[in-house]
């Protein structure tokens, strides 16, 4: 049979020669080891999903309103002129700050009357359009079309669905007898009108502004907005300029609702995308472990370490791969309803294409090094030692069963399970790992959700204030109301069904010597019923009094105790920080009336915090208010926190994905560690052991681990949480009161720790069961 | 032993005075042997002397701690892990007691593959598989997984996969070990004919019967190092 006695000098084939035959292995593997192939395959799956979602949240999350408003180009400054003082092009002029305008557009108001159904009664502002574009305040035409004729308008809602009936919807105003028809709706996140029409339409209502809107180089703050107002009126004949809108209003307004949320979304992210690699490299990892016999009987037979490495990664690879495209495919679906959620029904968050290119070339780039770094030992390992260490000789194995044996009596099937996971203590560690890993991000993930709901509520207030009622402005061409400030609180308090009223004014002033001004947030009458949420000091109880955010605090040097001067014009008075509230703007204090009256004696609210009666019905108490005083504008306070609902429904996906993939981590290793012990199983049956005692034994030793696991890992969880949650907050300057940390409970805490029991039970019986039913020469010649 | 491959430069066999410890045991304890083409040599000695590792080293599939170990001509310590086994593809056919094959492939394929590795196609390489599966007497198993092989079947489906690639040496550790006497039987004989046609054989065995029978020469190892030698003498 030999023709050669050197055959090498046949001429050699390179290492490439056997890409075929690495398949053909590779293919193998895949095809015939269908749990660790499945497993692969949805752990991969559940992580992209959650990598997708955690991404997409990351992405709007990171600035949602910022990233909106860029994408509308929105209008960092809205003017209104006095059309008749201020030549319609003047406005247009070149001024530094400004590096886009659009206009003007004429501005008119109608007057919806209390007999048109869908449309709240009161003044409507109108702006005459050709279209949705133009180079500031793109409108997001999310239904319908743009008016192309007289009589048609397109009213400013969110991009909710919820929306979609008023279109169609005729109503008639006093301007115009012959009526509107809605026939789109789109958002501005400028706010620049509450609805458009064409500028043929907008001229027929006689308008009684012009509107420009502006996009700045600098427009961070309050002073840069002012500054380039300022810098463009300067050239307009005095008196022409009616008013001006600056984003930031705007911004603020959103923050307090969306922003709340951000840090614990962002926890939730980074959460997501951390347990998905570990778990992928355990999964991975421990395929590679299992098979270092298959990987030295590979290698024996010539294969070079190269290509032992490809007929991992390939084996690997394949399921992985399917998974991930799948699951970013999945991901995107279901972060689509959730992000259009987070935009809180006020703008739309669009998922970039880089979260699915990051999440697909992500989760294999971390599949390949989870799988590489283990393959890579096996590169290195010599063949030998492998064919032997993971053999098929019974000889090492037998050899430690049969010395177990000898020390339990027989039978106790219960004690020799509990003493097999100190026989191979690597695979051991290994099990409890994945266990100690699962039960943590539980943990972890149960505990975000618990502070992030606690949290929630007291952000937003929910029960505190049912309704706020604004009082219409004339700069912004609103109605004025009728009665004075101290009129409109009676009149409130007057009205039936009110229980608590709080009188806000906010007002710019400075903190002496410093040239930025500051937001005072001035209170009257019950504010302690607003329900702030004070983490030291306490809420505001007399004169010379002010709350601040932790922000506010640190970046004046402050702390409880001390005094600030504050001015406002000429008048300066003294304020004591009795109190630190949770979060805020760091620009922001709080501060009781009287302190407003010492700078200003004039100064009025500009909007009054309602709370009701438990029984009082909200809409009739509106329009009660409406009719006592056309000048008021109520708004009500969702009782059940929407935000808080969607929220939270994004974290308790984001838990059971997370859950899933840990459940299939643990799940998988006891899979691996069942079966190779299947040879000790027959050795077991052959001394003597009935097929019950063993399923037993096996389900008994995982348990145990389990057990070990679960207790293990939920005070890391627990730990993680403790850490997590205060670094969380603190980045994003909120101080958390400890009842929103300490969200533990034990009927919370011992399901999560008997969870990593149970998954452990159910990876072990099945695997244990049908090695038990298998006939011992089966068993024992097999593999 | 020197006098040997002085005068024969088709030694495909090597090793001069190689040691092998593993921390502070010693397997093998300078060992000295060459094998010439064509011949069959069997080592024997009591267990844990150091035969398989002994064939480890030959094989290449792990290197001596000091000592040299040449085979076909070529210096194993010298060459990298890619190097030896692309060497030993094309070499070196190995036949163990526990058969190793890969239990992810059906019995053909296991064999099939030992030839795709050195770039043949996968269907020539089948078909040589299925002749040598003709001669072994296992044609009607090949689409077996090795799982549902008996024990003689899968040492045959090994020595298949052994010889795919004409390898100038075949290497088996104990092939008969796992066997009962009538497999065993067969497989000697298989391995007699191969050696008659001219296969250079190395044959780890306890069965000094069967050792007597094959080999032309006995090699016997104790505490790993070389304590007797015999030449036999048979006309087989
Ligand atoms: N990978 C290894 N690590 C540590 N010691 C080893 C290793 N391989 C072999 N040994 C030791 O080297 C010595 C020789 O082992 P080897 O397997 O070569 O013996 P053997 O002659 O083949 O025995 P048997 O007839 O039982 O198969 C033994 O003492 C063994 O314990
Ligand atoms: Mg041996």
């Amino acid at each position: 049979m030999t023709e050669s006695v050197f055959p090498e000098a046949r001429g050699g084939a390179g290492p490439l020669a056997g890409a075929g035959a690495v398949w053909q292995v590779a293919r193998a593997g895949v095809r015939r080891r269908r749990v660790q192939t499945a497993v692969v395959g949805i752990v991969v799956f559940c992580s992209t999903v959650s990598v997708v979602v955690a991404l997409g949240l990351l992405e709007s999350v990171s600035a949602p309103f910022d990233r909106a408003f860029a994408a509308q180009r929105g209008a960092h400054l809205v003017a209104v002129y006095d059309p008749a003082k201020a030549p319609a092009s003047a406005p247009a002029r070149p001024v530094p700050a400004v590096t886009a305008a659009s206009g003007p557009f004429a501005q008119a108001t109608v007057t919806i009357p209390d007999t048109v159904e869908h449309l709240p009664p009161g003044p409507l502002t109108v702006v005459g359009r050709a279209g949705p574009g133009g180079p500031v305040d793109r409108l997001d035409l999310w239904s319908g079309r743009w008016p192309a004729r007289p009589g048609e308008i397109v009213l400013d809602r969110p991009p909710n669905p919820h929306w979609s009936y008023l279109l169609g919807v005729r109503f008639t105003v006093p301007e115009r007898p012959q009526g509107f028809t809605v026939v789109g709706l789109a958002s501005s996140l400028s706010r620049s009108a509450e609805s458009w029409v064409t500028p043929a339409q907008a001229e027929e209502l006689r308008p009684s502004a012009a509107q420009m809107l502006y996009r700045l180089g600098g427009a961070g703050t309050d002073a840069d907005v002012r500054r380039a107002a300022d810098a463009i009126t300067a050239a307009l004949p005095a008196g022409s300029l009616l008013g001006t809108q600056s984003y930031l209003a705007v911004k603020r307004d959103h923050g307090r609702t969306a922003s709340a949320f951000l840090p614990f979304l962002a926890g939730f992210g980074v959460l997501g995308l951390v347990v998905a690699v570990i778990i992928v490299a355990n999964v991975v990892g421990g395929a590679v472990v299992a098979g270092f016999r298959h990987i030295g009987m590979l290698k024996a037979l010539g294969f070079t370490p190269n290509q032992v490495v490809a007929v991992y990664l390939a084996m690997i690879l394949v399921p992985a791969s399917a998974g991930a495209a799948l699951g970013t495919v999945v991901g995107g679906l279901a972060a689509r309803p959730l992000l259009d959620d987070i935009g809180l029904s006020v703008f739309n968050v669009a998922l970039s294409p880089w979260v699915y290119a990051a999440a697909l070339a992500g989760m294999t780039a971390v599949v390949t090094l989870a799988a590489l770094v283990p393959a890579l030992r096996a590169h290195r390992m010599p063949a030998a030692p492998a064919i032997s260490a993971g053999g098929g000789q019974p000889s090492g194995r037998g050899r430690r069963v049969h010395r177990l044996l000898s020390g339990a009596r027989l039978p106790r099937p219960v004690s020799l399970g509990l003493g097999l996971p100190f026989a191979r203590p690597a695979r051991t560690a290994l099990t409890l790992a994945a266990v100690v890993l699962g039960a943590a991000t539980v943990t972890l993930a149960a505990g975000l959700s618990g502070t992030m709901t606690a949290y929630g509520a007291a952000a937003q207030r929910v029960g505190h204030v049912h309704t706020v009622i604004h009082v219409g402005q004339a700069r912004f061409r609103e109605t004025p109301p009728r009665h004075g400030d101290a009129g409109i609180e009676t009149l409130l308090r007057g009205l039936p069904g009110t229980v608590y009223v709080t009188a806000d004014a906010w007002i710019d002033l400075h903190v002496v010597g410093q040239p930025q001004p500051i937001m005072g947030r001035f209170l009257r009458g019950d504010s302690a019923t607003l329900g702030e949420t004070i983490v030291e000091g306490r809420w505001l109880e007399g004169p010379g009094e002010m709350v601040a955010s932790p922000a506010f605090l640190e970046q004046q040097g402050l702390r409880v105790g001390d005094r600030l001067t504050l001015s406002l014009g000429r008048a300066r008075t003294q304020a004591t920080v009795v109190g630190v509230t949770m979060s805020g703007e760091p620009d922001l204090i709080h501060a009781d009336w009287r302190t407003l009256t010492a700078l200003s004696p004039s100064a009025k609210a500009t909007q009054y915090e309602v709370r009701l009666a438990p029984d009082a019905d909200l809409e009739a108490y509106h329009a009660a208010v409406r009719a006592a005083d056309p000048g008021l504008r109520p708004v009500a306070k969702s009782r059940t926190d929407q935000n808080a609902v969607t929220v939270i429904g994004f974290a308790s996906l984001l838990t059971v994905l997370l859950g899933t993939v840990a459940a299939l981590g643990v799940f998988n290793t006891v899979v691996l560690t069942t079966r190779e012990r299947r040879r000790d199983l027959g050795t077991l049956k052959s001394v003597g052991m009935t097929p019950r005692q063993v399923t037993v034994m096996m389900v008994t030793s995982m348990a145990a681990l389990g057990a070990a696991g679960g207790l293990l890992g939920v005070p890391v969880g627990v730990a993680a949480h403790r850490v997590v949650v205060p670094a969380m907050a603190r980045a994003a300057d909120i101080v958390m009161p400890a009842f929103m940390i300490e969200v533990w409970s034990a009927p919370l805490l011992v399901p999560l720790a008997l969870a990593g029991v149970v998954i452990a039970v159910l990876g072990a019986y099945v695997p244990a069961r049908s090695a038990a039913r298998l006939t011992i020469a089966t068993v024992l010649r097999g593999e | 032993m020197d006098s040997h491959h002085d005068h024969d430069a088709r030694l495909v066999v090597r090793l001069d005075g190689v040691r092998k410890e593993y921390g502070t045991a010693t397997a093998l304890d300078g060992v000295s042997l060459a094998i010439r083409a064509g011949e069959a040599v069997a080592v024997m000695g009591p267990s844990g002397c150091g035969k398989s590792t002994l064939l480890n080293m030959i094989a290449g599939l792990d290197r001596p701690t000091t000592g040299t170990a040449e085979v076909c001509g070529r210096d194993l310590g010298a060459m990298t892990e890619t190097a030896l086994a692309l060497f030993r593809r094309r070499n070196i056919g190995m036949v163990f007691q526990f058969f190793n094959l890969i239990d992810d492939l059906p019995a053909l394929d296991n064999a099939a593959l030992a030839a795709q590795l050195t770039g043949v196609p996968a269907r020539q390489a089948r078909d040589r598989a299925l002749e040598l599966f003709d001669e072994l007497g296992i044609a009607d198993r090949r689409d077996a997984y090795p799982s549902a092989l008996s024990g003689g079947e899968r040492q045959r489906v090994a020595v298949a996969r052994a010889l795919m690639n004409r390898p100038a040496l075949l290497l088996a550790d104990e092939p008969t070990g796992a066997l009962d006497s009538r497999s065993g039987e067969q497989v000697m004989d298989l391995l007699i004919d191969l050696n008659q046609i001219g296969q250079t054989l190395l044959l780890v065995t306890h069965d000094a019967g069967l050792a007597t029978r094959c080999a032309g020469r006995l090699v016997e190892l104790a505490d790993g190092r070389v304590v007797a030698e015999h030449t036999l003498e048979h006309t087989a």
